[in-house]
């Protein structure tokens, strides 16, 4: 309690803060130790870290379409299959045809693998002149090779709808080849020798892969190739931002020291919690990187402007300092948390939480571990370093401090009257912002699996899958006629790509057997051709063990989310009308998906976004103990951010589960740059200063602070320009540019308005006196 | 002396038998028993239970009666489950089989167009199922000889078997089959089959075979009860008419 009413007192403050950090120089060898020893345990449990790039995995547990979606995966191996694309001129040729065989039986000897289907081993079942045949369509030990036969075949794929458009593809460019997982498979090790034994084939076509396993694998290989490329590249630019600034080995090292101990901490416990590394996680080290610097340049910089006695300049340098970094990193978790509430995927609230959590890791570091480790070492700059800080300092003021200082005095209107301008310009861009949510988009164009998605959505419907579930008596003919209608029912919408069902195998025996295509009236017919179909890979996919349940598989080929709305309504009409208590039905699949995942887009980005401003207002509000200086606060920064999203709109640069995160973010590290303006101005004009002193002293020291952190933070995420995932170079971009927007207006905008302001108190307390 | 000469006169002795022992393991000659023990009778009566097991131990329980006669002449009348009761398979020369749901009312032809494919939907397929004579249709070459087992890898003649060798065991008494191992085209086992014999009459009954596909860790066992050999079912039983439950008294 005395502490709290310490922190808002100033004078109490900086007593308690001096004594507090007298105590902690003391036990300084017993802090280094204790840091030591937490960052090598956390550092033995990193390598214990899993990568999940599974989308479907990220998927709430309060989503009925969701835990729907799971559950027909895992019953039905639904996201268990896999697809070799071949493309060539035309399919049915006998070289190609002898190329299939090749792969299913090089796919079927790979360990993992069930089961392989493809044009040279898919069933099929057909009326004959001869009674009905049952076989696969094509004899693989006597392959089809003369134009009559290949006719043949051709006319039976057309002819056949579980082939049509869905082994090959209606122009006959493409077919592929199916292959089935086991349970335990682990998918990336499959995927890697799926890709090696295909390249070992040499085949002259070109060949892709789809499904979900070849997805996840490829996304994962982007992680992994992101933190190994990105992560060193991002240290090497941060380290030369940090020398130029400071200009001394210590100005590098312990900054950089504190972000590499807070991202092993943060790493480490995501290991111990098995909290695992996703396509958004894998950018907590950059992210880290950039932000954790913050605290240690500020600290640093602070104890650089004491003279004297090194515990004592510390100790001074502390209590000043320990306000505004405790302000920042409060705010900048603040950003960070407003993930939790506001996101979809639980894999944007586990960024938030880890991504907060390292950022209080680092306060905790920049403000413990940090002066303990100056005092323990007396790591004091060494005289050709203050030469060089000095130089820096007169560099600083000849070309930034002293042009910008003439230019805010001189021209204050102007420069409030172009940020109003560019911020309502953009405001205008803000309704042109388009969503995201295809995880095709992730890759690059002209990405391998990216190509493999367009192939497979042009020609064979696209690899989302709908699905619709019906409980009851399987073999009830009522039931299997309410599936039939279901799949007619969606055949209808443009969106939908074939159907398939239990329902159509119980026709193709029936018509085989000469009784017409349609579902028997009579139960015991259906039990008895049930007998013909026991044991069937196929009927595994579509009815359960028990018989109490079965669905449809289908794909939706539509990227368009207001095609996916309306299929979503079209279907639930369908369903209110012919759910019954003997036959429920249910649907799910990807565009339903994807459609919560657009609509929380929106609704995530405004609610993240609302939490960040109020309780970033509120916290600087409190500790400034003014509300108009919190919202004064707030100002260069929610400006920032409306230009971000204009940005946004006219550059086509589109909301997704990455940019997402970017306006939170940027509301709680840009505002850090406002609480050094505010606090060191407010301070300055306590202690006597008049307004040009106040600004010029801002400028000069919180100025030079912020414009190395401006620069240090952009260049970490400057980084992810180069990764191999759209979002996430979207996000590198959108947030340097917000980096840079916030540090200017804390330094053009802000100053400016407190110049406005104090000028009109000036005016008014010349008017009363 | 005289136990040193008695050695000396044991030793040819012994060798002798050692070679006359592993001259009368030609691998043909084994395998022809193994046939004789497998495919003597004429014609074959009784009742089969056939369990399907899948991976998580549960089962489904058909049974029929059963008449075969020859190779390829097979008839199979089902009895249980209820729902399938009535159902009968009558699989002809040529890979032909007639099927007949009661519900349906006339047997339909059914063309089994790959041997490959499984036999009523069980763990064996119609190659498995085929009563062609192991001899005729596989090449074998003697491996070893365990206690009272012989080992031979037998190679498919036609190029068109699913499998690439069979391991078969073969109790070195009685000739009949313990255990077949099946080899993919790749050389990986996948299938493997254990059989229970038991004399009845002069001849040999497999009472129980058990069909494991390992890869699909799925089950197929065949328990024969109630077998009778020879007797004279006639070639008129294998008729599609015959696939329709007999009338009362005949």
């Amino acid at each position: 309690m005395m502490y709290f009413r310490a922190f808002f007192n100033r004078s109490l403050h900086k007593v308690h803060m001096e004594k507090m950090f007298g105590i902690i120089l003391k036990v300084r060898w017993m802090i280094i130790l204790l840091v030591s020893a937490v960052t090598v345990f956390l550092a033995i449990q990193i390598p214990g870290i899993r990568i999940n790039s599974d989308v479907v995995s990220s998927l709430p547990d309060d989503d009925p379409h969701a835990v729907l979606f799971r559950k027909i995966g895992s019953t039905y191996g639904a996201n268990n299959t896999g697809m070799v694309i071949l493309e060539t001129d035309n399919v049915f040729t006998a070289e190609l045809i002898e190329h299939v065989r090749l792969v299913t039986d090089t796919l079927k000897e790979i360990e993992g693998i069930s089961a392989v289907t493809s044009l040279t081993n898919i069933m099929y079942i057909n009326e004959s002149e001869n009674g009905m045949e049952v076989g696969p369509l094509v004899d693989e030990y006597d392959l089809p090779d003369t134009p009559e036969e290949l006719a043949l075949l051709r006319e039976r794929v057309y002819s056949n709808k579980n082939v049509r458009g869905i082994i090959v593809s209606e122009d006959a460019t493409s077919t592929i080849i199916v292959f089935s997982l086991f349970d335990d498979t682990n998918i990336h090790s499959l995927a890697s020798t799926v890709k090696a034994k295909m390249e070992s084939l040499n085949l002259p076509e070109k060949i892709y892969y789809a499904g979900s396993p070849m997805m996840v694998s490829s996304i994962s290989r982007l992680i992994a190739s992101d933190l190994t490329r990105l992560l060193p590249i991002a240290f090497l630019l941060i380290t030369i931002v940090l020398f130029l600034g400071f200009r001394s080995l210590r100005g590098v090292v312990v900054p950089l020291l504190t972000a590499i101990l807070s991202i092993i901490w943060v790493i480490g416990i995501m290991s111990l919690t098995g909290s695992d590394m996703s396509m958004v996680s894998n950018n907590i080290p950059i992210v880290l990187l950039a932000v954790a610097t913050a605290y240690t340049i500020h600290v640093l910089n602070r104890i650089d402007q004491e003279k004297g006695d090194m515990n004592q300049a510390i100790i001074t340098a502390m209590s000043y300092v320990f306000v505004p970094v405790i302000l920042a990193a409060l705010t900048t978790m603040t950003g960070f948390f407003s993930f939790i509430l506001g996101s979809y995927l639980t894999m944007i609230r586990d960024f938030g939480i880890f991504t907060a959590l390292g950022t209080f890791i680092a306060l905790l570091l920049s403000i413990f571990f940090v002066p303990a480790l100056i005092s323990a070492t007396g790591w004091k700059n060494r005289d050709k370093e203050n030469e060089r800080w000095e130089a820096g300092k007169t560099f600083f003021y000849d070309y930034f401090q002293n042009p910008l200082q003439n230019l805010l005095y001189n021209h204050p209107k102007a420069i409030l009257v172009t940020w109003i301008l560019i911020t309502v310009v953009n405001t205008g861009g803000i309704i042109l912002i388009k969503r995201s949510v295809d995880v095709k988009e992730y890759f690059r164009k002209g990405d391998p699996t990216r190509l493999a998605e367009e192939i497979m959505t042009s020609k064979f419907g696209g690899t989302k899958p709908v699905f619709v579930l019906f409980r009851g008596d399987v073999q009830n003919p009522d039931f299997l006629k309410t599936m039939l209608r279901a799949e007619e029912h969606m055949a209808k919408n443009p969106g939908v790509a074939g159907t398939q069902s239990v329902a159509d195998l119980i026709l193709d025996i029936n018509e085989a057997f000469g009784q017409g295509r349609a579902i028997p009236d009579d139960r015991a017919l259906i039990e008895q051709i049930w007998f013909l179909l026991e044991g069937n890979e196929n009927l595994q996919r579509l009815v359960s063990d028990d018989l109490d349940e079965a669905i449809i598989i289908s794909r939706f080929t539509s990227s368009d989310m207001k095609a996916k709305r309306e299929f979503e309504d079209y279907m639930n009409i369908f369903i209110s009308e012919n759910s019954t208590a003997d036959c429920s039905i249910e649907i799910t699949g990807m565009p339903f998906i994807e459609a919560r995942m657009d609509r929380s887009l929106i609704n995530g980005q405004l609610a993240s976004l609302a939490i960040a401003v109020i309780v970033v207002i509120a916290i600087v509000s409190a500790v400034l103990r003014s509300f108009i200086s919190g919202l004064i606060a707030a100002i260069p920064v929610i400006s920032t951010i409306i230009i971000l999203f204009g940005i946004m709109g006219y550059a086509a640069v589109p909301l997704n589960i990455a940019t997402v995160l970017v306006a939170s973010i940027a509301m709680g590290i840009g505002i850090d740059y406002s609480i050094h303006v505010i606090t060191h101005f407010n301070s300055s004009l306590k202690e006597g200063a008049s307004v040009n002193k106040a600004l010029e002293d801002t400028i000069g020291i919180s100025g030079k602070a912020i414009v190395i952190n401006v620069i240090s933070v952009s260049a970490g995420f400057m980084v992810l320009l180069f990764s191999e995932m759209v979002p996430l170079e979207h996000f590198g971009l959108l947030i340097t540019l917000s980096m840079i927007g916030s540090g200017l207006s804390a330094m053009t905008l802000l100053p400016v308005i407190l110049i406005l302001a104090h000028r009109n108190e000036k005016i008014n307390t010349q008017q009363n006196s | 002396m005289k136990v040193f000469i008695n050695k000396i006169t044991l030793l040819p002795i012994l060798l002798f038998a050692i070679l006359y022992d592993a001259s009368s393991q030609d691998p043909m000659a084994v395998l022809n028993k193994m046939d004789e023990i497998m495919f003597s009778p004429k014609d074959r009566q009784g009742k089969i239970v056939i369990i399907l097991t899948d991976k998580t131990g549960k089962e489904k329980v058909r049974e029929a009666e059963m008449f075969e006669k020859g190779p390829e002449r097979k008839l199979y009348r089902y009895t249980k489950p209820e729902s399938q009761a009535g159902m009968a398979t009558l699989t002809l020369p040529g890979s032909v089989m007639w099927v007949y749901l009661p519900a349906l009312g006339n047997p339909k032809k059914v063309s089994i167009l790959s041997k490959d494919q499984s036999f009523n939907n069980t763990d064996f397929s119609y190659e498995d199922m085929a009563q062609t004579p192991y001899a005729e249709r596989y090449t074998p070459e003697f491996i070893n000889s365990e206690g009272d087992a012989h080992i031979l890898s037998m190679v498919p003649k036609s190029g068109k078997s699913n499998y690439s060798r069979v391991i078969v065991t073969i109790n070195k008494t009685y000739g009949y089959p313990i255990t077949m191992e099946y080899f993919n085209q790749l050389g990986k086992k996948f299938k493997e089959a254990s059989y229970k014999y038991e004399r009845i009459g002069k001849y040999w009954n497999a009472s129980e075979v058990v069909m494991k596909d390992l890869e699909k860790d799925h089950s197929t066992k065949i328990l024969l009860t109630d077998v009778r050999f020879d007797q004279g079912i006639p070639d008129d039983l294998f008729r599609v008419e015959n696939l329709k439950p007999l009338k009362t008294g005949q």
